[in-house]
């Protein structure tokens, strides 16, 4: 049997289930760091992109769904594997990995000169799995503590709220980075590893990468196959579990997003007051003089005799004959004018 | 570029020029003189210093035509000896031109249009505001000049601050009395409090705007926290400036901050501050019967609109905090656990990511070159 050139890494069902949580994952932290930042140039920049910050919130929740389903559906996947296949947990997290890690920085660090090997999973890549099984959980939990503030207040004290607030952004934030330190790192910077877009590695990648499992391989040892009677058998028992779990997990995530209208929907209240209410009688702004009392000046009435008469300066304004002449504050004032104060009796 | 070189001084003359007037257009007094009228007041005053005249409308209606020499004389027009012609001009002679209005009220909307002649800038001001809106629309309740200034004796309008108030109470009587009874209302009419807002620090004051708004609502958090972010002023009254960082920093300043920036005419139901805090009627958070300092009464705020909110609910919210040791200490401490896990996780694959990407390097080079001997026995 000539060797292959090419190991088939990951099926086609287990990269687009990668590419269904790279996408949610980057649009989740495009969506939640600029909200986490916000006050910051670009992380406003950024909202107003995307069209606001309610669009921003709809992108971000509707991500944390597609997320949350994806993770079900890793779920029910890995429990077919190990309850019905039966097959060796790989990524189990062991004690060599530690060993491992300690090896890769001594051999870095030129203090050995065996070079780690590795079995299908690398302690790199389990540290990452796990990372991001910690992380969605966490993200699950205090997003929708966040999502669901009245409902989990009547259980949880309030102040879990900012608490989760606070967990979900700094998560998120060692989240990204992780990503981009580790992951970027890893399989795009040490080498470019295709094997998330043509499922395959290369022979080199394998011994480089992988030599136990290669190792492995070579030797003709397979992943155990059961015969299909033992499958079917545990197939009955495992599919309606599954399905029930799954179900409730669906409903979980239903309510999840569903579950709370967390505030009334209309526009804002606004002050109900009447606004013009005058006061009556509108008092009259002065200044800070007191208002003189308003008592008219006692004039004697004019005689009976001057009825008809238009004229009145000819006279008063010399005195001539002995009438009473006009005070000195009358000066310059016509005829048409005296009759406002002086009337006929 | 030419012209400026040519005349240098020409040019620095038209730029004087322009920022003179356009200070002189800024300034708060009359920006041109009143029209030359010959008639001297106590012409006028020889009649109508007499308390008993008045002047009766088509309707009925019989207006005093009483004028108060001593206030008159004692007011700001008065004392700089302003005629009564300046504003009457009309009136040249006796008897008098009839008068066209119908009634009182028709009499002041025909008549408030003179304060242009001298105050062209506030009167343009006014012409933006709510009142010149309404006044538009028909509404011949809504106040002109001479509503809030009076015709004849005009003062100092903030003099005392209280009078401010005082004013906008003659039509809005019911707004005044709930003022009145706020923290703000009660120190500026008990104490004739400087610190405090009277109404037009918040409205406006010739450019008085619609409050109902959805820019009104997004802006006032801003408006508030001009006051409340004032550090020697929130000092005399013990009074954290923390409170605009802290709302902003919480979902509902979060959004309406970014509602502002972004879309500022935009309606949103988020609670800004007066929704908690009281609109005319704010009264102290540490008021023993009302203050939302108590759980029970934040509460019920929270339920205005969250209606199914529980007693824990409010803590949801950490009241303008900052988290700390002793408040919101788990809050604290999810921080300090971050603070710490982040740098150290992080910190740890970057140191092994370089080790290791600082050995691929010099892997490289060397396979590019003869590999020595040690090379050869690795591999």
């Amino acid at each position: 049997m000539s060797e292959p050139r090419e190991y088939l890494r990951f099926s086609l069902a287990q990269r687009i289930e990668h590419w269904v949580q790279m996408l949610s994952f980057t649009l989740l932290a495009l969506t939640g760091l600029p909200q986490k930042f916000v006050g910051h140039a670009w992380a406003e920049t950024l909202i107003m992109v995307l069209g606001g910050i309610e669009t921003v919130r709809v992108i971000h929740h509707t991500a944390a769904v597609v997320m949350a389903l994806a993770c079900l559906y890793h779920l029910v996947v890995v429990g077919y594997k190990i309850f019905v296949l039966r097959v060796r947990w790989t990524i189990l997290p062991r004690l060599s990995d530690l060993r491992d890690a300690i090896d890769v920085v001594r051999y870095n660090l030129g203090l050995t000169k065996a070079r780690v090997q590795f079995a299908r999973y690398s302690f790199i890549e389990k540290a990452e799995y796990w990372a991001f099984v910690w992380g969605a959980l966490l993200m699950g939990v205090t997003g929708f503590m966040m999502w669901n503030p009245i409902h989990t207040t009547r259980f949880l004290p309030g102040e879990l709220i900012p608490a989760a607030k606070a967990a979900h952004g700094a998560e998120a934030i060692l989240a990204v980075l992780a990503i981009v330190v580790w992951h970027f790192y890893h399989v795009h910077l040490k080498t470019f590893n295709k094997s998330m877009f043509t499922g395959k590695l290369t022979r080199e990648q394998m011994e480089h990468e992988h030599a136990l499992e290669l190792e492995r391989l070579l030797a003709g040892e397979s992943e155990p196959h059961p015969d299909p009677h033992l499958i079917k058998k545990r197939e009955r028992v495992y599919i309606p579990i599954a399905a029930l779990l799954s179900a409730g997990m669906l409903v979980t995530l239903f309510l999840f997003v569903t579950y709370e209208q967390t505030a009334i929907t209309t526009l804002p209240r606004r002050a109900t007051v009447q606004v013009f209410v005058p006061l009556t009688p509108t008092p009259i702004l002065r200044g800070t003089l007191p208002t003189p009392t308003l008592t008219p000046p006692t004039l004697k009435p004019l005689p009976a005799s001057h009825a008809g008469r238009t004229v009145c300066n000819v006279c008063h304004e010399t005195g001539a004959g002995g009438v009473p002449k006009n005070p000195p504050d009358h000066a310059g004032r016509t005829d048409a004018t005296c009759t406002a104060c002086h009337k006929l009796p | 570029m030419h012209l400026r070189q040519s005349y240098p001084h020409l040019f620095l003359a038209v730029i004087t020029l322009v920022l003179l007037s356009a200070s002189f257009a800024y300034a708060q007094g009359p920006t041109a003189g009143p029209p030359s009228t010959t008639i001297e007041n106590h012409v006028c005053l020889a009649c109508h210093s007499n308390p008993t005249l008045t002047l009766t409308f088509l309707t009925g209606e019989v207006l005093s035509a009483y004028i108060d020499p001593a206030q008159y004389n004692a007011s700001v027009h008065g004392k700089v000896g302003q005629r009564c012609t300046t504003c009457h001009a009309d009136i040249t002679a006796y008897p008098h031109p009839t008068v066209q209005a119908r009634d009182s009220r028709d009499y002041s909307l025909q008549m408030y249009t003179v304060c242009k002649q001298c105050h062209a800038h506030v009167y343009a001001q006014a012409l933006d505001s709510i009142h010149s809106k309404h006044l538009a629309a028909g509404n011949r309740n809504a106040a002109v000049c001479t509503d809030c200034h009076t015709a004849h004796y005009v003062f100092n309008p903030h003099q005392p601050r209280a009078r401010i108030s005082q004013t906008c109470r003659m039509c809005h009587s019911i707004i005044y009395d709930q003022y009145a009874q706020s923290v703000h209302g009660a120190a500026l009419l008990d104490e004739s409090n400087p610190d405090v807002p009277t109404c037009v620090d918040c409205h406006g004051v010739h450019q008085i705007v619609d409050a109902r708004t959805a820019a009104f609502r997004l802006k006032s958090p801003q408006m508030c926290a001009s006051c409340h972010t004032d550090a020697a002023r929130m000092r005399r009254y013990n009074l954290s400036t923390n409170v605009l960082n802290t709302y902003v920093a919480d979902f509902h300043g979060t959004t309406v901050a970014l509602f502002e920036k972004q879309s500022p005419d935009a309606p949103t139901n988020v609670a800004v501050c007066y929704d908690c805090h009281g609109i005319h009627d704010i009264r102290s958070t540490k008021d023993p019967q009302t203050g939302i300092i108590k759980k029970e009464n934040l509460l019920k705020v929270c339920q205005q609109c969250h209606p199914d909110a529980t007693l824990d609910f409010p803590s949801s919210w950490m009241s303008h905090y900052d988290a700390s040791p002793t408040r919101y200490s788990i809050v604290y401490y999810v921080n300090l656990f971050y603070t710490i896990l982040i740098p150290l996780v992080i910190g740890s694959m970057l140191g092994f990511v370089v080790l290791d990407a600082a050995r691929h390097i010099k892997e490289r080079r060397e396979k590019s070159t003869p590999p020595s001997e040690s090379e050869a026995q690795d591999e």
